[in-house]
């Protein structure tokens, strides 16, 4: 083969990073320019991108890696490279695309920010980050690149630090996912120490865990996998460690599209797409993702329908999402995880940039407040309707083919998990229903202000809902073909039609409930809650989860950490103290035996006088 | 008990005296006549030697006659000192003398 | 242990009553109050002390010692009493512990110098002194001992002349 795209894939990352580069070089005078050079960044990357998946799809090429030794200590190697396949770039093409549509999308959003610059050159060096983390061919250079999506994340959540919540949003998603992150260091660890050679990188992985019998035992294996399912489930938002994901929601809206739900919250699904040998080789490992990403997908679903902030039951949405992809993983489909990934990585983002500009044209974020804007904002109405049905399992939509996939796949694992699935997928049309119509339907309740926002912000969410259409059509029960692409395997595909039926039927139901109550209003808004007020006060408290871990961790460490400063302050404070009042006050009483009494000084000099002669004298008697 | 033994212990009973008052009277003039005092004590152990001592001379005495003169010089000075100190404070107490205090 | 060996000559009774003088007016001197009793009582101690000094064949010396000490220095002091006020005394504080201290410090020095003195070992034999005493000191003074005579004379005119700069007033400025 002569020279392929793939060879220039270490590209990918260098143009976002170079635009990062220049625009921290150019510091914040460049409110023009900066802009255009992080979209031109991206851009570039999208080409290169677009480039490499088409001649994969084309030639069916061999997977390309090369990777260079980065440190050698003593007979320990450590390489660092990029590998190119079919799934790397996959998630090239969709990170670059998204990237590049919420860069277009935000030179109008955040056009009247003081610190636009620096919001693109941050934006920039996530996008160079997510990249590097996909065409990481090791584990460690992966998890390099994962704790870097993460500083990348912290540091856009709180990018309005001047709010309190946004910098608590902030810490909260940085401690939040560390916790993750130290889960997937200690497999990476306990990784490096099992396997033949101290070898980290994918290729060697997949060999070692596919072998039956491997080198190493099942208990440890389950363990690793356990680890990094852990890490998965921090950065992915699946409970317990969900909390984090919708406060990241106080961050600017087109980071909420890239980061929070289109490209960094996918990364813990990729982690375990990319390692899924390990899950593979652990029977009890993939059942735990499994259930986990079920329950996620029904527990934040049911959240989603008692929030009233647009952001929050888009970000409850996304975990219920995520869920999904981890279920689909579970159950053992990769391709339909990816597949999901794929597909939530568009209508998301859609619905995101959508929400953004609904914001922008409504100032205010809670859809009570809102109504009647599809009126004045059609275009934004028309896609956002497009993202709605695409999450809601509409077909021909994109989410209605991906799910499907989902669903088809739990089914053939597990009745029980498939049921759960279907009741997510209902309360996922409810509350998508109730959001569409609360925003888009009924009177407008402010007067004349909301208005449809500037073409720069409604050409990525139009190229979007496109997306959100066709992008289904890559891998149908019908003719399939993405499955194959992703593992080299035929897909099979079990109960299609069953499950489309009720994948549908959910789906339809879950909007004309929604219809009912919100637009012809048949069945009364209070109806739920007047009869069971406590069912829907856990749900617009989030399962009282926030204040649990407030009760369980929180108030314990920080009063752990009271204990220790009362250490430090009277104990280790108070030796320094002691040694410097023991000091002075060795000095004031030096100074007051300089009391400027002559009497005194000769009276001590005599008495020194008679000591002196009582020790000689004495000295004779010894 | 020899002569030179019991001239020693009465300047040594002097000397302590002179001391003692040295150390604790408040009046300076007095402090100086104590100190005085002290003074004749030493002269007496000088002279006491110079008779009884190993080699007995009159060293002893001129030593005496150089201490008296250098005790008549001092107490004239001294006691110009007091006098300017009590044109500034009116007082002669030696323990308002405290301006050296720390 | 104390075996005294005393002889009792009319040289030593001389000794004897002229230490009792000397002793008696040094301790009234420090148990007066009035400053002027004090001059007084220390003005009998140098008596006593110039007649001791004569029973140790010093008349020169105890002339000098009659004619400075009780002559001059006390008169000195008196003149000093005279231009000082003492409105306080007898009324001052007390300084307990400072007296305290200074007494049991003062008994200590002065039972190390008797033990020193018990302990010493003396000559016995006592070589004569020249019978004029005075004119013996004026030949040692002009002769072995000029240099220090001159000293001593430079030492009390410089003396003399600081003392008057001293207590001189101050001329105003005006």
């Amino acid at each position: 083969m002569s020279t392929s795209f793939a060879e220039y894939a270490w590209l990918v990352p260098v143009f976002p990073l170079a635009a990062f580069a220049i625009l921290t070089a150019m510091g914040k005078g460049a409110r023009k320019t900066g802009p255009w050079i992080g979209i031109i960044g991206t851009l570039a990357s999208l080409v290169l991108s677009l480039c490499i998946a088409f001649e994969r799809m084309t030639d069916n090429a061999d997977d390309y890696s090369k990777s260079i030794e980065w440190l050698q200590v003593g007979s320990l190697k450590l390489s660092a490279g990029f590998e190119v396949t079919n799934l790397t770039s996959l998630m090239l093409v969709v990170v670059t695309l998204v990237s590049f549509l919420v860069n277009v999308y935000s030179q109008g959003y955040m056009r009247d920010d003081d610190r636009i610059s620096t919001f693109f050159a941050y934006v920039a060096l996530f996008t160079s980050s997510m990249l590097g983390l996909v065409l990481s061919d090791n584990l460690l250079t992966f998890y390099i690149f994962w704790e870097l999506v993460g500083v990348c994340s912290f540091l856009l959540v709180g990018f309005w630090y001047h709010k309190p919540e946004a910098k608590a949003a902030a810490k909260k998603a940085f401690i939040v996912t560390r916790i993750g992150d130290l889960g997937l260091l200690i497999a990476l660890l306990l990784l490096f120490w099992y396997m033949p050679d101290h070898a980290l990188d994918f290729t060697t992985i997949h060999n070692v865990f596919s072998t039956p019998g491997g080198v190493i035992s099942v208990g440890i294996t389950t363990l690793i996998a356990l680890l990094i399912f852990v890490g998965a489930v921090g950065k992915s938002g699946q409970f317990p460690l969900h909390t984090w994901l919708p406060d990241a929601m106080e961050g600017p809206t087109p980071i909420s599209a890239l980061i929070h739900a289109a490209t960094m919250v996918a990364a813990g699904v990729f982690l375990v797409a990319r390692t899924f040998p390990i899950f593979e080789a652990s029977d009890a490992a993939m059942t735990t993702v499994a259930v986990i990403g079920a329950f996620t997908a029904i527990f934040a679903a049911s959240i989603g329908l008692a929030q009233n902030d647009i952001k929050r039951i888009l970000a409850y949405s996304t975990v219920s999402q995520l869920g999904y992809m981890m279920l689909a993983l579970g159950v053992g489909s990769v391709s339909a995880a990816m597949f999901h990934l794929f597909t939530h990585a568009f209508f998301k983002a859609l619905l995101f940039l959508g929400a953004g500009s609904v914001i922008h044209g409504a100032h205010t974020q809670d859809i009570r407040e809102m109504g009647g804007l599809g009126k004045t904002m059609k275009i934004t109405a028309w896609t956002f309707g497009i993202g709605a049905l695409a999450l809601s399992g509409i077909p021909p939509f994109a989410g209605f083919w991906s799910k499907d996939a989902i669903l088809a796949a739990a089914l053939d694992k597990n009745g029980i998990l498939f049921a759960v699935g279907a009741i997510a997928a209902f309360f996922t049309a409810l509350y998508m229903a109730r959001l569409y119509f609360l925003v888009f339907a009924g009177k407008p309740k402010q007067d004349g202000h909301a208005h449809e926002s500037p073409s720069v912000m409604t050409v990525p969410l139009i190229v979007l809902a496109i997306l959100s259409v066709v992008a289904g059509f890559v891998d149908t029960p019908f003719k399939g073909w993405l499955g194959e692409w992703l593992t080299g395997e035929a897909p099979e595909h079990h109960g299609s039609g069953i499950v489309m039926v009720v994948s549908v039927a959910v789906g339809l139901l879950g909007i004309y409930i929604g219809w009912l109550v919100y637009v012809k209003g048949t069945v009364r808004r209070d109806a739920v809650s007047s009869r069971a007020p406590a069912l829907v006060r856990t749900l617009e408290r989030k399962y009282y989860i926030d204040e649990l871990y407030d009760l369980l961790i929180v108030k314990p460490l920080r009063s752990f950490g009271k204990a220790l400063q009362a250490f430090d302050d009277y104990i280790v404070d108070g030796v320094v103290r002691l040694a410097g009042y023991s000091t002075s006050a060795l000095g004031r009483l030096n100074s007051r035996l300089q009391s400027g009494q002559v009497q005194t000084y000769a009276l001590t000099a005599l008495i020194g006088i008679v000591i002196l002669a009582l020790a000689i004298a004495g000295r004779r008697f010894w | 008990m020899t002569m030179l033994a019991s001239y020693l212990t009465l300047a040594a009973v002097l000397f302590c005296v002179g001391l003692y008052g040295v150390l604790t009277k408040r009046n300076a003039i007095v402090v100086l006549l104590c100190i005085e005092l002290m003074l004749n004590a030493v002269n007496l152990n000088l002279i006491a030697f110079s008779k009884y001592g190993v080699t007995p001379s009159l060293t002893g005495q001129i030593f005496s006659l150089f201490t008296m003169t250098v005790a008549a010089a001092e107490a004239a000075v001294g006691m110009a000192v007091l006098i300017v100190w009590y044109r500034n404070r009116a007082t002669v107490n030696v323990d308002e003398f405290d301006e050296l205090r720390g | 242990m104390f075996n005294f060996n005393i002889d009792f000559s009319g040289e030593f009774f001389a000794f004897f009553s002229l230490a009792i003088c000397a002793i008696v007016g040094a301790v009234l001197a420090i148990n007066f109050t009035k400053v002027v009793h004090i001059v007084m009582s220390l003005a009998f101690t140098f008596v006593a002390l110039a007649g001791l000094y004569i029973l140790l064949n010093a008349e020169f010396v105890a002339f000098v010692q009659v004619l400075l000490y009780v002559g001059a220095v006390t008169i000195l002091m008196i003149f000093g009493i005279m231009m000082t006020k003492h409105d306080g005394e007898g009324q001052e504080p007390a300084r307990p512990l400072l007296e305290t201290l200074a007494a049991i410090g003062c008994i200590c020095l002065f039972g190390i110098l008797f033990f020193a003195i018990r302990n010493a070992d003396f000559p016995t034999e006592v070589a004569p002194l020249p019978d004029d005493n005075t004119r013996a000191i004026g030949l040692e003074l002009f002769s072995r001992y000029a240099v220090p005579f001159e000293l001593i004379s430079v030492l009390l005119t410089v003396a003399f002349i600081g003392a008057v700069a001293l207590a001189k007033r101050e001329e105003d400025p005006q």
